[in-house]
C-alpha cells in the first residue's frame, strides 16, 4: 500500500508540471541614486519637468520635487535637462535563438519540422553569450521578450528575460513572468509548409490547423481534469493520463497561464484569429506585426488585445504592403484612446532605437490629426509592453514600489540625438556611456585584437 | 493664319513658363558643400538654380520657407527603388539576369509607377541609384540612376557603376574571388577600343582569355568591363572583412580602378589606408552588429571614425522600401560623433561626386533644383518635408499610404471601401 501511494504520488508530480527551467535572477548590486531635476516621463502617461527620483533597494521610492534624502551613501546625479524613462522593453525579439554572427549553427529560432511546434521552448534555443543583448542594453532596454520565429502556425512558448547577460537562461529569466504562446498567420507557415507539399499550403489550411490544434488540447485538458477530480481510491487504481508536451503547453493556455503573442499582418486574419479565441475559450494578448492592424483597431481595443508593431516597416511581404505609418496612433487613439499599442523590434538594430521607433509613429500620428503626448508615446515602449508580457504590476512605468528599471537619457528621448547614458536594471547600475561600465560577453573578448573587447563604443 | 495665331499663342505659353522664377525665401540653408548653413533665399528657373544667396531675392513666385531647413533632394546610393515592389514576390523583382553578367543593366526595369518612389520621395529622396542583385560573383551588373519623378519616360543615366562582391561565401574560396577579379580585370586591361568594335572582334577577344570562356561572358559584359577600365566607371564593390578591403585597395591601385566601398563593416580597421586612397565608403549607420565572421569589428562609431580619417561617407539602409530611413541614419551618426555637415553631405553631395552625377546634391547656382524644405530638422525621423522640387517641379508628396490613413481616420459611418 505505502508503495503505490508513492507511485501515485510522483505521477501527480508529472502531471501538475514540475516547475521546470526555473529563473535564478539575482539583481546586481543595488544602489541608492536620487536623480535631481530630471525631466521625467513616468510610463503612465505623466511628464514631470525637473522633478527627483529616488530609488532604493532595488525600487521606486519617491518622485517629486525637492526630495531631500538624510544618508551619506546616497548617489546624487545630477538629472538637469536630462530625461528619465522606464527601461524599455522589448516585447518581440529574437536575440538569442536567433544570435550575431547570423550562422546556420546557431539559428534556433525555427523549429520548422512540423506546423504545430507547441512543445519547443525559445529559451532552450537561446545563446547567453549573443553580443546582441550588450547592444540593446545601450539603447536603454532593461527587459525582452524572446519569441520562437513565425515558421509554425503553432511555434512554441516564448520567455521574458531580464537584460543581465550571464552564463545560464535561468539566471537571465525573469521571475514568474508567464511563458507565451507563439502563434504565427499568413505567408509564413504557409509557405514553409506548402513549398513541402504538406499542409497547411493556404491560409484556409493554416486555420483548420490552429482549430485542429486546440480541439486535441481541449480533450487533452478534459482528460486531465477527469483525471484530477477523480477520488484518490481511483487515482490509486487508474493511471493518469499519459503527458505530452506539446498539449501541456496549449492545455495552460486554456487554463489562462500562458500569454498568446499572434505574428499576423492583415486585418481580416486577425479578425478570425479572435474567433478562434473565442471559440476555444482562450484571451490574445497581442497581435505582432499587424501592418494592417490600424484597419480593425477598433475591434482590437474592444477585444482588450494590443498591436505591437513596426513604425514603418513595409513592402517585405504582401501582407505587409499596406504600411501607414500611423498605424501605431490609430491603434492607440482607437475607442477615445482605449487601445494599446506597443513599438516592438524584432530586430536587433531597431532594439537599439525603439525610442526613435516610438518618436516616428508619434510624429505620423500626429501628422495625421491626433494630439499625442510624449508622455502617451513613452507608454508604446515601456508600460504597454510589461502589460503584454504580464510583468506590469513589478515594472514598465516608474510607480513608487515598482522595480527600479531606469533609464537616464542625454536628452529628449523622442531625439535621434539623445543617447542612453545609465541605464540601471533592478536599482542596480547596467550601463554606464560616461565610464564605459557595462557588460561584455564572452564572444565579445579579444576576437578582433587579442589585448581588446571586440568594440569599444 | 490660324495656324501662325496658334503657334504664336503657344510660344507665349511657353516663354511665360519657362521665364517664371520662384524663390524660396528665408529658409536655414544648407548646401550640401562643407560650409555653415546660413538664412538665405534660393531663385530658381525651369530646372536649374540661378543663385542662392545670404541676400533676399526677387521671384514671380514667392514660397515662405522662414523657420524651415533647406537641402539639396536626398540622393540614395544603393537601392532597388524601382526594380522591387514586394521583397518576397520574386515575379516582382526586376534585379537578376539568367544571361548576362557585368553588362546586365537594369535600367529599362525600372518602374516609374512604383509605389516606392512617391513614398520615398514624399520623405526627402529625390534621386536614387538602383543596383542589380548581388550574387557573389566578384564583378557582376550595372547600377543606374534616376530621378524619382515618377514620369513616365524614366529620367536618369542608365548604367552609372558596375557592381561587385568580395567576401565570405558558402562554398568555395573568397581567394578564388579574388584571382577571379583580377582575371577579369587583366583582360579587360587588355582590351583596345577595336576589340569592342564589333561582335566578332569581341569573340576574338575572348578566345584568348580563359576566364571570358569561365565565365561564359557575353559581347556586352566585355563592353561593361572595358568601360569600367576605359570610362573609369565608378565599382561599387560590396565587402565587409578588413583585410578584403586592403586586397580591393591594391586591385584598385594595380589597375586605377575607381572604387567605391559598400558595407566596409571593418572598415575602420584600415581606414587610413582607404582615405590615403581617396576611396569613398557606403555605410549603414544603424548597423553595429557583427552578423558575420566578416563584420566582428562592426560599429556605431563607423561614419564618424571614417569621416575624421577625412573619407567621402554616403550612408545605406538594409530595407529599400524605407530607404529615406537614411536620414534616421544620419542623425545616429550625427549622435555617435559625425558632424551635422559632413551628415547632410553624406546624403547628397558625396554621392553626386562619387557617381559623377555633375548637376545635383548641391544647392548652388548651376545646379538643378532638386530641393528640400523640411519643417525641421531634417536628420529628426519624426520630421517630414514641407515641400520637394525635382528639377525644378514642386512634387505632390500623396502617397499610397497617406490615402489609406486619410482613409481609416475618415470617422464618417461608411464601409472603408466607400470613403
Amino acid at each position: 500500500m505505502k508503495k503505490l501511494f508513492l507511485v501515485v504520488f510522483s505521477l501527480t508530480l508529472i502531471i501538475n508540471s514540475f516547475p521546470a527551467f526555473e529563473s535564478t535572477y539575482k539583481p546586481l548590486e543595488s544602489e541608492k541614486v536620487l536623480f535631481i531635476n530630471g525631466n521625467i516621463l513616468d510610463g503612465e502617461g505623466n511628464e514631470f519637468l525637473n522633478t527627483d527620483l529616488f530609488i532604493n533597494d532595488g525600487k521606486i521610492v519617491a518622485i517629486g520635487q525637492g526630495i531631500s534624502v538624510d544618508d551619506e551613501d546616497v548617489k546624487i546625479i545630477n538629472a538637469k535637462n536630462k530625461w528619465i524613462t522606464p527601461g524599455i522593453i522589448d516585447i518581440h525579439s529574437h536575440m538569442g535563438v536567433y544570435p550575431a554572427p547570423s550562422v546556420r549553427t546557431s539559428s534556433d529560432g525555427n523549429e520548422a519540422t512540423s506546423p504545430v511546434t507547441a512543445e519547443v521552448w525559445a529559451e532552450h534555443s537561446m545563446w547567453v553569450q549573443d553580443p546582441q543583448y550588450s547592444l540593446a542594453l545601450k539603447g536603454g532596454v532593461t527587459t525582452f521578450h524572446v519569441l520562437p520565429g513565425s515558421a509554425n502556425l503553432i511555434g512554441g512558448r516564448g520567455v521574458t528575460v531580464k537584460n543581465l547577460q550571464r552564463n545560464t537562461i535561468q539566471s537571465m529569466k525573469y521571475p514568474n513572468a508567464k511563458h507565451s504562446l507563439k502563434m504565427a498567420c499568413g505567408e509564413n507557415p504557409k509557405r514553409v509548409y506548402g513549398n513541402r507539399g504538406q499542409a497547411p499550403s493556404t491560409r484556409m489550411g493554416n486555420f483548420a490547423g490552429y482549430r485542429k490544434a486546440w480541439i486535441e488540447a481541449e480533450n487533452y485538458l478534459d482528460k486531465l481534469e477527469a483525471y484530477d477530480s477523480k477520488t484518490d481510491e481511483d487515482k490509486m487504481i487508474e493511471s493518469p493520463p499519459k503527458r505530452d508536451l506539446r498539449l501541456d503547453t496549449l492545455s495552460d493556455v486554456l487554463k489562462d497561464e500562458i500569454l498568446v503573442h499572434i505574428h499576423c499582418y492583415r486585418a481580416e486574419e486577425m479578425a478570425l484569429m479572435i474567433d478562434i479565441a473565442k471559440e476555444f475559450n482562450y484571451k490574445i494578448t497581442a497581435f505582432h506585426h499587424g501592418v494592417e492592424a490600424y484597419k480593425i483597431a477598433d475591434l482590437l481595443a474592444d477585444n482588450g488585445i494590443c498591436g505591437a508593431l513596426w513604425a514603418d516597416w513595409w513592402g517585405f511581404k504582401h501582407e505587409a504592403y499596406d504600411m501607414v505609418q500611423a498605424n501605431i496612433a490609430i491603434v492607440d487613439q482607437a475607442r477615445g484612446g482605449k487601445g494599446c499599442a506597443i513599438v516592438h523590434s524584432d530586430d536587433e538594430r531597431g532594439i537599439q532605437r525603439l525610442n526613435q521607433e516610438a518618436a516616428k509613429a508619434r510624429a505620423a500620428g500626429n501628422k495625421a490629426g491626433y494630439d499625442i503626448s510624449k508622455a502617451r508615446a513613452i507608454n508604446w515602449i515601456t508600460s504597454n509592453p510589461a502589460k503584454a508580457a504580464g510583468i506590469y504590476s513589478e515594472t514598465g512605468s516608474l510607480v513608487v514600489g515598482k522595480n527600479a528599471d531606469v533609464v537616464l537619457w542625454s536628452g529628449d528621448p523622442f531625439s535621434v540625438y539623445s543617447l542612453a547614458e545609465q541605464v540601471f536594471i533592478d536599482g542596480a547600475l547596467a550601463f554606464n556611456r560616461n565610464t564605459g561600465f557595462g557588460p561584455v560577453s564572452d564572444f565579445d573578448v579579444g576576437i578582433v585584437d587579442p589585448r581588446e573587447d571586440r568594440v569599444n563604443e | 493664319m490660324n495656324k501662325v495665331i496658334f503657334f504664336f499663342a503657344l510660344s507665349l505659353i511657353s516663354i511665360h513658363t519657362y521665364s517664371q522664377t520662384t524663390v524660396i525665401r528665408g529658409g536655414e540653408i544648407h548646401t550640401g558643400l562643407n560650409e555653415e548653413p546660413f538664412v538665405g533665399d534660393i531663385l530658381i528657373e525651369g530646372d536649374t538654380i540661378l543663385e542662392v544667396s545670404r541676400n533676399a531675392l526677387k521671384g514671380d513666385l514667392i514660397i515662405d520657407a522662414a523657420n524651415s531647413i533647406i537641402t539639396p533632394g536626398v540622393i540614395a546610393p544603393d537601392t532597388q527603388i524601382g526594380i522591387l515592389e514586394i521583397g518576397a514576390l520574386s515575379e516582382t523583382r526586376d534585379g537578376d539576369s539568367n544571361m548576362y553578367s557585368m553588362g546586365f543593366s537594369v535600367y529599362d526595369a525600372i518602374n516609374p509607377n512604383s509605389t516606392l518612389i512617391p513614398w520615398n520621395r514624399s520623405n526627402g529622396v529625390t534621386s536614387a541609384i538602383t543596383l542589380p542583385d548581388f550574387n557573389w560573383d566578384p564583378l557582376s551588373g550595372m547600377a543606374s540612376y534616376f530621378l524619382l519623378d515618377g514620369s513616365l519616360r524614366v529620367n536618369g543615366i542608365p548604367d552609372i557603376a558596375l557592381t561587385g562582391e568580395i567576401g565570405a561565401i558558402s562554398s568555395g574560396s573568397r581567394a578564388e574571388s579574388l584571382i577571379l577579379l583580377k582575371d577579369l580585370l587583366e583582360f579587360a586591361s587588355n582590351l583596345s577600343e577595336k576589340d569592342i568594335s564589333s561582335s566578332m572582334k569581341i569573340s576574338e577577344a575572348m578566345e584568348s582569355f580563359e576566364v571570358a570562356e569561365l565565365m561564359e561572358l557575353q559581347p556586352r559584359d566585355v563592353i561593361a568591363l572595358y568601360n569600367l577600365l576605359n570610362k573609369k566607371l565608378p565599382l561599387i564593390i560590396n565587402v565587409n572583412r578588413a583585410s578584403d578591403i586592403l586586397k580591393l585597395i591594391d586591385i584598385k591601385k594595380l589597375y586605377g580602378l575607381n572604387l567605391i566601398l559598400m558595407s566596409a563593416q571593418e572598415a575602420e580597421l584600415v581606414k587610413n589606408e582607404i582615405a590615403k586612397n581617396s576611396i569613398p565608403v557606403i555605410i549603414n549607420p544603424f548597423d553595429n552588429i557583427p552578423d558575420s565572421f566578416d563584420e566582428l569589428a562592426s560599429s556605431i562609431r563607423i561614419a564618424a571614425s571614417l569621416e575624421e580619417a577625412g573619407i567621402k561617407v554616403m550612408f545605406s539602409e538594409s530595407r529599400t522600401h524605407n530607404y529615406h530611413l537614411i536620414r534616421q541614419g544620419a542623425g545616429n551618426a550625427v549622435a555617435n560623433g559625425m558632424s551635422y555637415t559632413g551628415a547632410i553631405m553624406a546624403l547628397t553631395s558625396n554621392v553626386a561626386k562619387s557617381f559623377n552625377i555633375p548637376d545635383r546634391g548641391i544647392l548652388q547656382k548651376g545646379m538643378k533644383a532638386d530641393i528640400v524644405i523640411w519643417e525641421d530638422d531634417p536628420l529628426e525621423p519624426s520630421t517630414f518635408p514641407e515641400k520637394v522640387f525635382i528639377n525644378g517641379n514642386d512634387m505632390d508628396l500623396t502617397t499610397r499610404s497617406s490615402r489609406l490613413t486619410k482613409r481609416y481616420t475618415d470617422k464618417r459611418d461608411l464601409p472603408n471601401t466607400y470613403k
